[in-house]
């Protein structure tokens, strides 16, 4: 039986804004194991967002309990969720999001540095992982010099480096073309899996949801069906692509 | 992760030469203000300054600063002499002369005229001639740089350049004829007249008849005597007031702070250069913070506690700092070479770049503080917005 990496009871989060309070998540109850590529999906504005920052330790929630491998990031320090980001997450972003004056190899070696290694070894460590998401000849170009293809090899490299045990990815996909998206799935299959990671990617791309072995639907705050296939899905017009 | 910091500083070159620039200006105006400031207030005690021979300058109470001559009587010098404590004392005339050029013009001169037996208070350097040569009949010397600038014989034509007066030529002081015995090298006075040494006796002679025109008796105590102690007594037995050197400095440069509007001139463009630092300086880093808001975020995000972003902006900052400070205090340090000889009055002790430093670094750590804000209370959620 799976060990869950993610168990999310009841978890609720709202944002004050000026006069209004809004609800963004409403009560969210999610289980994801260990080794497992769970997708979620919805309209813009239903949650998803939200809901993988208080994942990845970045936003606090309201109520309810959000495990992330047995610890809840709301009942921890300042300093020990800076910590549990820097070692146990791996970030994936929209617009790949790489420091454009520095080279490949430097881009991927911050979590390295961050996590204390020394410059030389994170450089090796980081020249090995651009080795296997195929951009060998890439090391020392910038990211202005790639593809988006290729900087979204860098930024799952970066995700990678340090060995993460949980990686989010924010429409992973959406500003590459159904080839080049087709391909970092399959890298992200390949790669990010390695290990037991457990993947959580948040997209609106419905061509890459056969690579997901679930895929939850949000609403309006809540997760309103959990999918084992694309087949099973009941989308709306919003989601689809 | 300081490599990284400073290749997002320097990666950003328009930001990074622009933050450059700031620094460098502010620090030019700093250094190069106070060091004139400081050059200024120099010269009006340039001729205390080369005149290190006597312990103590013997004046009229009324003196304000070293050119407020009052005269004294003859009398006051043969009193001084008397008093206890005191190995010798000399007269000094000091006083301002018109001297009529070759060309017709007239120049006016600061002419000291010397105690003819001991030549005390001669200048400090002779770049020809000796000061024994003032025993000469008529003799003068003449400072240098009025001796190839002011003083100077017009050339043939009027276009071509001047003739620097030398040694044997001759000179219309106060329609008494001098001549030029020597030439020395002194500090430039604040008025930057022509200096003129001459013996006391030809000195009085040269200028206009007065009843008293004993300017200051200089005074070398006696070996063992406190030289403040000398002082009283020679004010308690004269009336007079007796100085050292650094006090008489000291009520010179007062007077010039609290009676001219130096001070607070300079004072007000290095201000000004310090706020150009902190707008130019400040704007840009920040408007360079903003732009890595993002970066800085997703360091944040993967791990970035706020102690080492901290440390990274402090070290950005840091670095355009000092690499700015250098190049403002170099082209500063550039100014004093080009205008060693010139009317510029530059001088910069070691205080001046040590305050340009300061300054540079407050800048710095306002600049810092100014954008730090925006860091530490930066959410990492920033990093999932498209």
């Amino acid at each position: 039986m799976s060990t869950p990496a993610i168990v999310c009871r009841d978890v609720t989060k709202s944002y004050l804004t000026e006069k209004t309070v809004t609800p963004a998540l409403r009560g969210i109850n999610l289980e994801v194991n260990e080794g497992e590529l769970f997708m979620l999906v919805g309209p813009s504005g239903c949650g998803k967002t939200s809901l993988i920052s208080v994942i990845a330790g970045i936003l606090n929630h309201d109520g309810g309990q959000c495990l992330i491998f047995g610890r809840d990031p709301n009942e921890m320090s300042e300093e020990e969720r800076t910590a549990y980001r820097g070692k146990s997450v791996g970030f994936v972003f929209q617009s790949y999001n790489l420091i454009p004056t520095l080279t490949t190899t430097e881009n991927v070696s911050i979590p390295l540095l961050l996590n204390g290694w020394n410059r030389l070894d994170a450089t090796r460590r980081a020249e090995e992982m651009l080795a296997k998401v195929g951009l060998t000849n890439k090391s020392r170009s910038l990211p202005s010099e790639l593809s988006g293809g290729q900087q979204q090899r860098v930024a799952i490299a970066r995700a990678l480096v340090h060995n993460p045990r949980l990686i989010v990815c924010d429409e992973p996909t959406s500003a590459l073309d159904h080839t080049t998206g087709g391909e970092i799935m399959e890298l992200f299959r390949q790669e990010a899996l390695n290990g037991n990671r457990t993947l959580v990617i948040v997209t609106h791309d419905s061509r890459i949801f056969r690579f997901a072995d679930r895929i939850g639907v949000m609403d309006d705050g809540q997760i309103v069906q959990v999918a084992s296939s694309p087949s099973e899905l009941q989308l709306d017009k919003t989601t689809k692509k | 992760m300081y490599l990284i910091a400073l290749k997002m500083l320097v990666g950003n070159r328009g930001k990074f030469f622009a933050m450059l620039f700031g620094v460098a200006l502010t620090s030019l105006i700093i250094t190069q203000q106070s060091s004139i400031f400081i050059g200024l207030m120099s010269r009006t005690v340039g001729f205390i300054f080369d005149t290190p021979q006597p312990d103590l300058w013997v004046m009229d109470p009324k003196v304000q600063f070293v050119d407020d001559i009052k005269p004294l009587q003859d009398t006051k010098l043969f009193q001084v002499r008397g008093v206890d404590g005191v190995e010798w004392a000399v007269p000094l005339y000091k006083g301002q002369i018109r001297a009529r050029l070759s060309n017709g013009t007239f120049q006016t001169c600061n002419v000291i005229g010397l105690d003819d037996a001991s030549l005390v208070a001669g200048p400090p350097t002779m770049v020809e001639g000796s000061l024994a040569d003032l025993r000469r009949a008529d003799g003068v010397i003449v400072d240098e740089a009025a001796a190839n600038g002011k003083l100077a014989k017009p050339g043939p034509t009027p276009d071509s350049p001047k003739i620097p007066l030398k040694v044997g030529d001759s000179l219309e002081l106060n329609d008494n004829r001098a001549i030029v015995v020597g030439i020395a090298r002194a500090t430039r006075t604040f008025q930057s007249q022509p200096i003129v040494y001459t013996t006391y006796s030809r000195a009085t002679r040269f200028a206009p008849r007065e009843r008293k025109l004993l300017s200051f008796v200089l005074v070398k105590v006696r070996p063992g005597e406190d030289v403040h102690a000398v002082a009283a007594r020679i004010a308690q037995q004269t009336g007079l007031s007796a100085y050292t050197g650094p006090e008489f400095k000291g009520i010179t440069i007062r007077y010039f702070m609290k009676n001219t509007g130096i001070p607070i001139n300079f004072g007000m463009a290095v201000g000004l250069g310090f706020l150009v630092g902190v707008a130019i300086v400040g704007q840009t880093f920040f408007s360079f913070i903003v732009d890595n808001m993002r970066y800085l975020g997703i360091l944040k995000a993967m791990g970035a506690p706020n102690r080492l972003l901290f440390h990274m902006i402090l070290l950005q900052t840091a670095l355009v700092g000092v690499i700015g400070c250098c190049l403002g205090m170099g082209l500063a340090s550039l100014t004093s070479i080009v205008s060693k000889n010139s009317e510029l009055a530059f001088y910069m002790p070691w205080q001046v770049p040590v305050v340009t430093a300061l300054a540079t670094a407050l800048i710095t750590l306002i600049t810092t503080a100014f954008s730090l804000s925006k860091v530490l209370n930066l959410e990492p959620g920033i990093v999932f917005r498209g």
